[in-house]
């Protein structure tokens, strides 16, 4: 306190200048119970009448005595609090005396009732303004669809009788009003009977003004009980939506509508789209609009331990049981979209389930040209291929999700998703083999194919997920049980008439005309358990086994047809393989003060039993029985440094089971020319997976930079082996071989030029990979180095006008060690612009230019793209809930669809005819309000 | 606590306190994470109503995190407790230490800000706060309810004080009223702070300050200057800023 003495000095001498009268005073006075014995410890509060602002405080003395000296002189609220008690309150205006006594001041026994409403409901704020007692009524449970009346006879103080008449602190309750309103009249069962509990937000009881009083203007004193119900601002219910419609020229339609509606359990979605501008379906934002709370639903796939040599035996895009987003647009050819489907969600904190019901289709127009090199030993050859292709594909898929809380320490899941699929697609191809890099003289092959394809898929996941917390923390078990079925049937036939040029002799002609009909069934049974033991407050010990049982079933019928159609027992198979996994594992996790290291090991078997008949019914001719024990080590670190920095490094150990499509020992013939055969014999692969990084981001400064390390070395990496004859006809077959690896190195570092107004960043990226091929019979060591350079910065100076802009080169150095005459390196070019701007009456301008190149001088090969977009759009509607846009996207028509690139033992350049040029006209209409930014996204 | 002294100048703020106990105080922190992204000025309404839909329902429990607050009759600590991780990932403990000295009027704070760490000392400066009649229980002590606000982040502060605790201090940053203070609650249930253990025993050992003081010192202004600039680039640069900072 001996900073006051200084401040007490200053007072002194300005309250002397002042004279008496404007001076301080001293305010005593002591509170007692109702029995006027003194009470000791109370809480004594000197507040501002004006906004209740404290301006002191203080305790009494053992006798219930306070004292405050040198108040100034004006106006305070004396506030007394005691436990027991009701607070106690007086105005205090200090007049012109020098001290204010109070004497003796009673304070109210708090209501026994009362005081045990408080006590007792922890979350039940009691407030008490003047004579107003307030009630919370979230802190009285009444069941679901009570009325009023239910809630009233729960509040402490309150009675309710027989006939509906209500009694609060032993006095009738006169007067119920709704709001401050009046509720039919004086009828005070009104209200109380009709309304429901689950409105009413406040519960407040006062003494009003008789009625008498309110009409004369004249308080005669006499008050009557009066009950308020005050009614939830906002049950938190609602709906929003959004419908967009487009039209452009090229006949370019496009649509989209959802809508949402919810309460505080339940959510209701819809959403419907459609389109021929290779927009794709729905994007992200569309998705968790559909899904609600139940977008993002994490290991729900119940498959405990290491993340590597995990069974998975569901994915990819179109194969998934779950509803995709995000596929974004396709750049390639003409596609027709359309979608649509229902959700709905409920959601309490016990019980979550979510229901939905999505379909899409994707129809696919595409003509590509293609030229591609390949390089044996001791020839290359060369492929001129003009193809046509079209796909369609259609999805339905529904499913369900029950999560349960049973308790705090127990909870289930079970799930279930299926997917039932159908679709075709035609394809036909012009292709022209040449030997040497494609002078006519050198003709070798011509071949023209025609191929179509039925098919039907069926296919359901279904999941239960039991977790159970024990006691002790952080001990903690769960189990997992999944029964999966996937079934398909497609029905293909292939013609082709290929014609091998020879020299000397007269052309051979081989023409194919077969069907194929293929059905597939796969039942998986899998079982998951993981038990997590602390051993102490920063070591864990996770266990876990994961079992699976899986039956494959693939019968194969091949027919020649010719006058007739004749089983090709050559290319016919039935196939059945059980597959058998174990896995047991366990590691060890240190997490403390953001150091967090794990080490395990884990040993798993695979056992694979597989029959082979040239027919169903037929007996088997080919067994296969083999098991396979491999020990797979994992090690992870998370290390978060002071100063913003984190280092992270991994190695495990993965074991990758061969696809079902390698192992089929069957002979896919569908192109003549390259011809795909299974081989059973395949044994897993075996990756060691290494990496190591390192992050800084400083939140104030805005400056980033990252850089990191992998490492991949394979063993038994199934490979496709080679094998082309002298019609260089190409026959592939599966294959294990050790030695393939892959690095990367990569790196980013950005910084703010002028923070929040610019930015500018660089990217490095380094990557080596050798993959090792038979052809004919000789190995090839395919080694390509990638460089990649990478600059962006962006320039947002105001939130009218934005500028963001990119280039990146990426060159890739590729060696064939058969034939190291033909290493080669392509260059593919980006440059990249993105202008935005806002400009007056809510009209904005976008643009967005790219450049891109593509070059191998090896070929010849340069070309390159320059794709212009445009559009203006204004907000309008109130609340700016509408928006007109106009479009033009590819303004130079120039969108031809080029890729290449160069892998195994070949090098690839592709034009595909691609929607290009066109104009749109869109308008929106949005419940939640169009906003635009001229700040692009994540950025 | 024999003689009284409550004769105390003043002038507009509080420079009265009246301490009695002796311990340590746990408290709770609960932050919604849903309902802080609310407040980004820089979402589009759908943007927010998006995220609100789709991870309302999962942040009903909110984030959780504790602290403890060691108090005498002049002084008191408040120091985060680090988490028991339950078998997940730990992240590293930011240093955030809150001392206060009521007779000298002192306050000491280490917080760490950006990767750097802050040594704030400074003259105690009373919030304004203001006593409404709403009382409620906590952990089995009667409270008020006192509110305040917090212009450098923009918060409505709601705080709930024992009467029966004569302390004026109270988690984090928090203190100033007539009781020890055992809930805060920013934003209308944003973040939620309560005290959930209340213990009486002697704390001398641990009141003390940490012996090693490291780091960059300045002064009050200096701090709030720097949250505030903060705080506006971020939203500036669109980036949510209550990651960083202790909302």
């Amino acid at each position: 306190m001996k900073k006051i003495f200084p401040f007490l000095f200053f007072i002194l001498c300005f309250a002397a200048a002042h004279g008496q009268s404007s001076g301080r005073f001293t305010l005593t006075g002591t509170m007692a119970d109702t029995l006027g014995n003194g009470m000791p410890e109370a809480t004594v509060m000197l507040l501002l009448p004006t906004d209740s602002s404290l301006v002191n405080f203080g305790r009494t003395n053992k006798d219930g005595a306070f004292e405050f000296k040198g108040l100034k002189r004006i106006p305070y609220l004396l506030k007394v609090t005691y436990v027991g008690y009701l607070p106690f309150q007086l105005h205090i205006e200090p007049g012109d005396k020098e001290s204010v006594e109070l004497g003796t001041q009673k304070m109210t026994f708090l209501n026994q009732d009362l005081y045990e409403v408080v006590i007792k409901t922890a979350r039940a704020p009691l407030s008490i303004r003047g004579d107003t007692i307030e009630y919370d009524p979230r802190a009285f449970k009444v069941p679901p669809g009570s009325s009023v009346e239910e809630l009233l006879r729960r509040l402490p103080g309150m009675q309710v009788e027989q006939d509906g008449s209500i009694t609060a602190q032993g006095e009738a309750v006169k007067r119920v009003t709704v709001d401050g309103k009046r509720f039919f009249g004086d009828d005070t069962k009104a209200a109380t009977k009709n309304l429901p509990a689950e409105a009413i937000d406040k519960v407040q009881v006062f003494n009003d003004k008789t009625e008498q009083s309110r009409i004369t203007g004249v308080d005669d004193g006499k008050h009557e009980k009066t009950l308020n119900l005050q009614l939830k601002d906002s049950h938190k219910k609602g709906g929003f939506g959004k419908a967009t419609a487009a039209v452009g020229t090229d006949k370019r339609i496009a649509g989209k509508i959802n809508y949402n509606r919810f309460n505080d359990k339940n959510q209701f979605s819809i959403i419907g789209l459609g389109n021929n501008t290779n927009s794709g379906g729905m994007s992200w934002d569309d998705y968790q609009d559909f899904k609600g709370s139940q977008s993002f639903n994490w290991g729900d796939d119940g498959d405990f331990g290491f993340g590597g040599g995990r069974y998975i035996s569901f994915g990819g895009d179109d194969e998934s049981l779950t509803i995709q987003a995000g596929s974004g647009g396709q750049n390639r050819g003409f596609n027709k979209n359309i979608a649509g489907g229902a959700n709905y969600n409920y959601d309490t904190k016990k019980t979550k389930f979510n229901t939905s019901y999505y379909y899409n289709q994707n129809r696919q127009d595409l003509d590509a040209t293609s030229k591609q090199q390949s390089f044996l030993s001791n020839l290359t050859f060369s492929k001129l291929d003009t193809n046509s292709r079209f796909n369609f594909n259609q999805n339905h898929r529904g499913g369900f999700r029950f999560e349960k809380t049973i308790d705090s320490l127990n909870t289930l899941i079970i799930l279930s998703n299926m997917r039932i699929g159908s679709g075709n697609n035609d394809y036909s191809s012009h292709q022209e083999f040449y030997r040497g890099s494609g002078q006519e003289d050198n003709l070798s092959t011509v071949s023209d194919l025609k191929n179509a394809n039925d098919f039907t898929s069926f296919a359901i996941g279904n999941t239960a997920i039991y977790r159970h917390k024990f006691m002790k923390k952080g001990r903690s078990f769960a189990a997992s049980f999944g029964y999966n079925i996937n079934n398909s049937d497609g029905f293909a036939s292939q013609h082709s008439l290929n014609r091998f040029v020879k020299s000397a002799q007269e052309d051979s002609i081989v023409a194919i005309k077969q069907t194929n009909d293929t059905k597939s069934l796969r039942n998986q049974l899998k079982s998951s358990l993981l038990f997590i033991e602390p051993l102490t407050k920063k070591l864990v010990l996770e266990t876990f086994y994961n079992f699976s049982l899986k039956s494959d079933e693939v019968d194969r019928d091949v027919f020649d047809i010719g006058e007739s159609a004749i089983r090709n027992n050559n290319l016919s198979r039935y196939y059945s393989n059980k597959t058998d996994f174990n896995r047991g594992g366990t590691s060890l996790r240190y997490s403390h003060n953001g150091l967090n290291i794990a080490g395990g090991l884990a040993v798993q078997q695979i056992h694979m039993n597989g029959k082979f008949a040239i027919d169903q019914g037929e007996d088997f001719t080919s067994t296969l029985n083999r098991k396979f024990v491999n020990w797979t080590p994992n090690f992870s670190l998370n290390y978060d440094l002071k100063k913003n920095r984190y280092l992270w490094a991994g190695y495990n150990v993965g074991v990758d089971e061969p696809s079902i499509g390698s192992l089929q020992p069957i002979v896919d013939n569908s192109n003549p020319l390259y011809i795909r055969v299974g081989n059973p014999n395949l044994v897993p692969t075996i990756r060691h997976s290494g990496n190591l990084g390192f992050n800084y981001f400083n939140p104030s400064s805005f400056t980033r930079m990252y850089v990191g390390l992998n490492y991949n070395y394979y063993e038994n990496q199934v490979i496709f082996n080679q094998t082309v004859d002298e019609n260089l006809v190409t026959t592939t077959k599966a294959g294990n071989i050790s030695g393939g690896k892959s690095y990367g190195l990569y790196g980013n570092y950005g910084f703010p030029i002028v923070k929040t107004k610019s930015n500018l960043s660089f990217n490095l990226n380094y990557n080596r990979n050798s993959n090792l091929t038979y052809i004919n019979g000789v190995i090839n060591n395919t080694t390509s180095n990638g460089y990649n350079f990478g600059i962006r910065s962006d320039y947002t100076p105001s939130d009218k006008f934005t500028l963001y802009a990119n280039a990146n080169w990426n060159i890739t150095d590729t060696k064939y060690s058969i034939s190291t005459s033909q290493n080669q390196k392509i260059v593919n070019g980006t440059y990249s612009a993105e202008m935005n701007i806002k400009m007056p009456s809510d009209i904005y301008f976008n643009s967005g230019f790219d450049y891109k190149t593509y070059v191998n001088n090896r070929f010849g090969f340069n070309q390159n793209m320059p794709i212009l977009n445009l559009s203006v759009y204004k907000t309008m509607l109130k609340s700016k809930k509408g928006e007109i846009r106009l479009s033009m996207y590819d303004v130079f028509n120039q969108n031809r669809g080029i890729s290449q690139y160069a892998s195994s033992n070949f090098v690839t350049q592709e034009k595909v005819r691609t929607l290009a040029r066109y104009f749109m006209l869109s308008l929106t209409y949005n419940m939640r309000g169009v906003s635009h930014s001229v700040r692009k996204k994540g950025y | 606590m024999k003689k009284i002294i409550l004769g105390v100048l003043l002038l507009g703020t509080v420079t009265g306190y009246s301490q009695s106990m002796e311990g340590m105080i746990t408290y709770e922190k609960v932050s919604h994470w849903s309902k802080i992204l609310d407040k980004l000025t820089f979402l589009s309404e759908e943007e927010r109503s998006r995220s609100k839909t789709s991870w309302g329902s999962m942040d009903d429990d909110g984030d959780k995190s504790r602290g403890n607050l060691f108090i005498t009759s002049s002084k008191s600590k408040y120091l985060d407790v680090e988490m028991e991780n339950e078998g997940g990932y730990s992240g590293r403990n930011r240093e955030y230490v809150i001392m206060h000295d009521y007779d000298t009027e002192k306050i000491l704070e280490i917080e760490e800000f950006s990767g750097k760490t802050y040594i704030i000392e400074d003259r105690l400066v009373t919030p304004k706060w203001k006593v409404h009649n709403k009382i409620k229980e906590v952990n089995g002590y009667m409270c008020m309810m006192a509110t305040s606000e917090d212009t450098l982040k923009g918060q409505k502060i709601e705080a709930w004080f024992a009467n029966d605790i004569a302390s004026s201090a109270g988690p984090e940053r928090y203190f100033g009223l007539p009781g020890l203070i055992m809930e805060i609650n920013v934003n209308e249930g944003e973040v939620i702070i309560t005290a959930v253990k209340v213990e009486k025993k002697s704390v001398s050992e641990d009141i003390l300050p940490p012996k090693k003081l490291k780091g960059k010192k300045i002064n009050q202004q200096q701090y709030n200057k720097m949250i505030a600039d903060f705080v506006r680039d971020s939203m500036a640069a669109h980036r949510n800023p209550f990651w960083v900072i202790r909302y």
